[in-house]
């Protein structure tokens, strides 16, 4: 599956977060290995790298050693600090050095795709610890304690910046283990998901995660990557096996549901399940991005007994829940 | 008079071995109407000349105007080439051979004395029998004018020829006059050949065979109707080079300094730079932010670079003063800002595309209130590089404003140079968003030095208001007068550290002598030539190079004793005694000599002019003989 | 993002921390006693609060007047820079820091005279920032001096015979510039409705523009005396993408239903002779931001090293 040319173009299309994560790791080790190495430095080592950092305009006209002895590295850390620090470095190295495969989650057939992901994540989660150790010892206030920020750390406890920051991931899943309520649970921040459908595929495994602030994409040729991979916010995309559904859903489309989802193909309900789908949840799920993306002259009124959003409610996200529930309430009684 | 070789003559009378001139330098130009491709054919040549290894200078000649009317003096555009036999660093004194398009862009060189007296001019003789008779006439003043100097003129049938290839002369002349060129100078053929392809790689392979046939053709006419030949011998290239402008030096050592942001609003000459960087900063992570004006390009400047990134912003004269304001509260708030100043001629709108040195005092005290910081000022395209990844480490270090002075004739020149090394150690170091120790203020300063380091937003515990009003080191505001002549002084004294720190300059030609001539900038090549002509005439002459300006580089009174006499030379503006109304006691006099005698208390003089383009080391050298101290004098 | 920004981190000893408003209270604030920005003030630090902003993330950039004395009566990351400049300077700070929060203080001087080019420009990049104008209609610092949103006729020390030209309207001038996307005016002497709408802001993404009524006492009490004194001469633009504050009810009676996607109802809205319109006039969430459109992948220290020296070879001789 690794071979999947899809996998290839999801990558591409998520050039931009990669590359800004791994910003984030190379920042960190410079700053790591500047830290250590001054810690060490002689002063004519210190003479040395001031003379280079001045530039050959400087050559002859200042003098680097002075300079050098002006700007004193920073205050000197303790030798478990280093230690610690050196740990964080091997970190980051270690993640570095796995190139694209930390962006990349493999399920294996049979598999639950949420505790692949937990765990992809966790692994992950490990590098915003090994930031925080650098930034305390840099900043002079390591104590032992501080040594668990190294240990793994699931998802759910990342705080909102870490998520803001959390890297992309590409994953290659049987269309068959597809649960879109396992991705839900990752989808945060400006978390970016792409799911490389393989295999038999639910023809719209993604209708769920449908809310107004998550981009949602499903393509058949990689077209909207480049837009998901845009967009400042939450995002899930699949590229799924030709004959499933092609829609994308753009939360700056606009207020209204309608606008912010972009149909290019329904097709019919397979005619038998697929994994754990029934036919009826399958069904269901077409239906949910059909009705979505359907204009407000079309739009049925809001079904017998459910309530109509209250009037005043300001979180769009509690409309569309309650229109949401109101069709599903349809649907049970037409059943 | 005038030679005027009839096309006749030389057709049949060319020699059997044409006359060799062996030259350890030589001027060239190109000028035609804009539009008619004499920028490329120059640009061609000097490129060539370069890989050859000859020493290259190269400037273009503009019009005033974008799309000047056809035949006219002010319409004269084109390339001026001047090649050595060891390196070139300066675009020299007047030409020794033109090719013109037309007689009118000619007169315009002429009239401007850019021309040697004895230069050779290969013109388009097509005018002479044009169908139109005033074309006819202005052909026969222009001739007449020409008739004043002792110019060989060499009429040459360029259009006429070049139909015989093409339906559009326009779009061939230029071919033709470089396969002309590459006759009478010996340039390589297949590495023309390679630059034309260069030129032409988006285009078809018959526009590249067309225009290869042009030069074919140039040459060929040259090789039969020319009775000489130019040889400047060439130099082995030992290392390796890269030639560019100024402009693409200072936004290529941008890049290379690890700087992120140019913010800037368009301005001549500076405006170049943001064109190359707008062309390759993305690719580097970095942008061109072009604002509203030229105080938002400075504000947005100093926004980032408070926010941890060290920017610059980028602009000529007329937009310094604009940018004033906020260079004080970069100043004030200690937070670190290149800015470098493309200098064109002034004040005012002035002389937009023309080089003038007359910013220095501006730049030295830009801000109004007592705002000390860093100027410096790159003397060749190579130093344009470099200097930006001083600026930028100086600008970090002494939390202050770094003013980078530059000027046309840096930007507009282009010459080979040897090739950066870049290195890791020249970029800005990521950001530092470690905790703030315990009690630490924004404006921790060192008493003895000044010196703090800057907190940059995202650190916790470092949750302090920078502020442009008078503060303390917590930035609290100052209510006394105790804490603003404290504050003056931290901000004062890191000048004086950075000037501790600078070495003192070492001047060309000896430690002593008669005369010492001082100077800045982009003239150092024309000044440094002069003194080797005027050393080689037995002249006690030496030179020296300011690249510090505030803070001034150490020793200078110690060296100036050393001479008889000191003067600047300087491009800008001074009274010259013997003028109406012009006394010792009331001359103004050039701004880097103003400086000087402040700063040392010795008498020293100055020659400085402003004619809207170099100072030709020429004029420097007749400089150098009217201003030499009689022999005995003290 | 436009860069590496490295990680904006996240004391973890504070991971779990809750801010209180004494977080984010700094140097006890110095303005005249009435003066509408201590309500301000008030209403903002709520809003720091509740939407618990992280006081080393959050940035105040202001210029030059009373209401620019703003940052220094936080404790957030402040930048007080020059007269009518505080936007370049937010706009360099947002373009290169987009994991900051930044807020912009200005004073009727400040944005709509001296920085009115930069005003129009900020509006149109859209950076996602928060500007607010504190219009007093008077300059205070200075001594009292005719303002662009004095109005005509009143008497200050430059135009002792009353104000000479009718006022500038910020609202009709920031609905009248391409691609602004929240225009909101609310007032200091209604706190829950100035509260509700720099929520509203704060949560829009793209720069939302607040006009802020403000009371000068010492100089210009009579710019708001009627519409403070006769809560009829309000109306409150409601809708649910708007602000709609429930407890004003009873006040304003005076309400009306206003789609804040409706450009052109704004624009009407905006010069109401009869009332002073309070709420969100318009907002467009879609419109492209700066800092997005400007977005470019960071590189780090050694691919930066590679392409300089393939950017040399394009030169090489």
């Amino acid at each position: 599956m690794l071979s999947d040319p899809r996998l290839q173009q999801a990558l591409v299309a998520l050039a931009q977060p990669i590359a800004e994560f791994r910003a984030i790791i190379d920042d960190a080790i410079s700053q790591a290995d500047a830290f250590i190495t001054a810690q060490h430095a002689s002063a004519p080592q210190r003479a040395e790298h001031a003379a280079v950092s001045l530039g050959h305009f400087a050559d002859g006209r200042i003098d680097a050693a002075g300079f050098a002895a002006r700007f004193p590295p920073v205050a000197a850390a303790s030798p478990s600090a280093i230690a610690a620090l050196e740990q964080a470095l091997r970190v980051f190295r270690d993640v570095r050095e796995r190139g694209d495969d930390i962006f990349v989650v493999d399920v294996p057939p049979g598999r639950r795709l949420g505790v692949e992901l937990d765990h992809a994540l966790a692994t992950i989660g490990s590098v915003f610890g090994a930031v925080v150790l650098a930034e305390v010892v840099r900043g002079g206030r390591y104590t032992p304690e501080h040594a668990r920020l190294l240990q793994s750390r699931e998802f759910r406890s990342w705080n909102k910046t870490e998520r803001r920051f959390a890297p992309p991931l590409v994953v290659l899943v049987n269309g068959a283990d597809l649960q879109s309520g396992a991705i839900m649970d990752f989808v945060d921040g400006r978390e970016k998901i792409v799911l490389v459908v393989c295999g038999a595929s639910p023809p719209a495994p993604l209708a769920r995660c449908i809310t107004p602030g998550t981009f949602v994409l499903q393509t058949v040729d990689g077209s909207g990557l480049d837009r998901m991979a845009a967009f400042n916010g939450p995002a899930v995309a699949a590229i799924v096996p030709t004959g499933a559904a092609v829609f994308m859903h753009d939360p700056l489309g606009g207020k209204d549901p309608w606008q912010r989802m972009t149909i290019n193909f329904i097709p019919v309900t397979p005619k038998k399940s697929i994994g754990g789908q029934s036919i009826w949840q399958m069904s269901e799920d077409l239906q949910v991005i059909a009705e979505l993306a359907a204009t407000p002259f079309s739009i049925p009124a809001l079904g017998n007994g459910s309530a109509a959003p209250a009037a005043g409610a300001a979180d769009a996200a509690e409309k569309i829940a309650a229109w949401l529930v109101g069709q599903a309430g349809l649907q049970d009684g037409a059943a | 008079m005038p030679t005027m070789t009839s096309m006749k003559s030389v057709g049949t009378a060319a020699p059997a071995a044409p006359k060799e001139l062996s030259l350890h330098e030589h001027t060239l130009e190109i000028v035609s109407d804009a539009g008619e491709g004499a920028q490329k054919c120059g640009q061609v040549f000097g490129a060539v000349s370069a890989k050859m290894g000859n020493g290259v200078w190269t400037v273009e000649i503009i019009p005033a105007e974008i799309q000047p009317p056809a035949r006219v003096p002010e319409g004269a555009s084109g390339f001026r080439i001047r090649i050595g036999d060891g390196p070139i660093t300066n675009w020299g004194d007047a030409t020794n051979l033109v090719v013109a398009f037309n007689e009118q862009v000619l007169l315009a060189r002429h009239r401007v004395d850019a021309l040697a007296n004895d230069a050779v001019l290969l013109v388009e003789d097509r005018w002479a029998t044009h169908d139109d008779p005033e074309i006819r006439t202005a052909w026969e003043h222009g001739m007449d004018e020409l008739s004043g100097k002792d110019y060989r003129i060499i009429p040459v049938p360029m259009e006429e020829l070049c139909l015989t290839l093409v339906d559009d002369p326009k779009k061939g002349k230029n071919m033709f006059v470089l396969g002309m060129l590459a006759c009478i100078y010996a340039r390589d053929v297949s590495r023309i050949q390679e630059q034309i392809a260069q030129t032409f790689r988006k285009k078809s392979v018959e526009v590249y065979e067309r225009n290869v046939a042009l030069m074919q053709l140039g040459w060929d006419w040259a090789d039969e109707h020319i009775d000489f030949r130019i040889h400047v011998p060439v130099q082995v290239i030992d290392r390796e080079l890269v030639v560019m402008n100024g402009n693409e030096a200072l936004g290529l050592g941008a890049i290379a300094s690890g700087m992120e942001l140019c913010a800037m609003y368009p301005i001549t000459p500076a405006t170049s730079v943001s064109h190359y960087l707008s062309e390759v900063f993305e690719k580097f992570g970095g942008m061109v932010h072009q604002a509203e004006d030229e105080i938002a390009a400075v504000g947005v400047a100093i926004g980032a670079s408070y926010a941890g990134k060290v920017a610059f912003t980028i602009t000529s004269g007329p937009g310094l003063a604009l940018k004033t304001e906020f260079l004080g509260l970069a100043v004030m708030t200690e937070t670190p800002l290149v800015l470098v100043n493309v200098q064109r001629g002034g004040p005012s709108t002035g002389l937009p595309t023309k080089v003038e040195q007359s910013d220095l005092l501006a730049a030295l005290f830009a801000s109004p209130g007592d705002a000390p910081h860093v100027v410096m000022a790159p003397a060749t395209i190579e130093e344009c590089f470099h200097v930006m990844i001083t600026a930028r480490r100086i600008a970090e270090a002494f939390r202050t404003v770094v003013m980078v002075l530059s000027d046309t004739n840096l930007a507009t020149g282009v010459t080979p140079f040897p090739r950066p090394k870049p290195d890791a150690r020249w970029q800005a170091e990521p950001l530092d968003l470690s905790p703030v120790p315990e009690g630490q203020k924004p404006y921790a300063w060192d008493p003895e030095t000044g010196l703090s380091r800057r907190v940059i937003p995202g650190r916790p515990g470092g949750m302090f208001t920078l502020t442009g009003l008078s503060h303390d080191e917590g930035s609290k505001v100052a209510y006394s007068s105790g804490i603003h002549q404290k504050s003056s002084a931290m901000r004062s004294r890191k000048l004086a550290v950075l000037s501790s720190l600078l070495e003192p300059p070492t001047p060309y030609g000896e430690e002593k002598g008669d005369l010492l001539i001082v100077g800045w900038g982009s003239t150092k090549g024309a000044i440094e030539e002069a003194v080797d002509r005027a050393r080689a005439d037995g002249m006690k002459v030496s030179a020296l190079h300011l690249r510090f300006l505030s803070p001034l580089e150490p020793g200078l009174k110690t060296i100036f004793k050393r001479f008889k006499k000191v003067i600047t030379v300087e491009i800008n503006y001074s009274d010259e005694i013997g003028d109406p109304h012009i006394t010792e006691e009331n001359r103004r006099r050039g701004q880097l000599a103003m400086l000087l005698r402040a700063a040392t208390l010795v008498d020293v003089d100055c020659w400085t002019r402003v004619p809207g383009e170099p100072l030709r080391p020429g004029a420097i050298l007749g400089a150098i003989r009217g201003r030499m101290p009689r022999r005995g004098a003290q | 993002m436009t860069m590496s920004c490295g990680l904006p981190i996240l004391d973890h000893d504070n991971d779990e921390r809750e801010y209180e408003i004494s977080d984010y209270e700094g140097a006890r604030a110095r303005w005249c006693p009435g003066c509408g920005d201590h309500s301000i003030l008030a209403s903002v630090q709520k809003l720091l609060t509740n939407e618990q902003l992280v006081p080393e993330q959050t940035v105040f950039v202001s210029g030059i007047g009373c209401s620019s004395r703003f940052p220094h009566y936080l404790k957030t990351y402040g930048f007080h820079g020059i007269h009518g400049r505080a936007l370049p300077v937010a706009t360099g700070i947002r373009l290169h820091r987009p994991d900051l929060t930044v807020f912009v203080v200005m004073g009727d001087g400040d944005c709509t005279s001296i920085g009115a080019g930069h005003w129009i420009h900020a509006l149109r990049y859209n950076l996602d920032i928060v500007v607010m104008l504190l219009d007093n209609g008077i300059y205070g610092l200075t001594k009292n001096q005719t303002s662009p949103t004095t109005p005509q006729g009143f008497p200050t020390n430059t135009q002792p015979h009353g104000s000479l030209l009718p006022p500038l309207n910020p609202l009709q001038v920031a609905l009248g510039v391409t691609n602004a996307s929240f225009v909101a005016q609310t007032a200091e002497w209604a706190p829950a409705h100035l509260y509700a709408t720099l929520r509203a802001a704060y949560r829009h993404h793209g720069l939302s523009f607040v006009r802020i009524l403000q009371r000068c006492p010492i100089y210009a009490s009579a710019v708001y005396q009627k519409a403070v004194s006769d809560p009829a001469r309000i109306a409150l633009l409601v809708h649910d993408d708007g602000v709609v504050v429930p407890d004003l009810n009873k006040i304003y009676t005076t309400q009306l239903l206003h789609d804040p996607h409706d450009i052109d109802a704004a624009r009407r809205l905006a010069d109401d002779a009869d009332h002073t319109n309070l709420g969100v006039f318009f907002l467009d969430p879609s419109r492209p931001c700066y800092e997005e459109t400007r977005r470019v992948q960071p590189r780090t220290v050694n691919e930066r090293l590679a392409l300089i020296d393939a950017e040399l070879d394009r030169y090489a001789v």
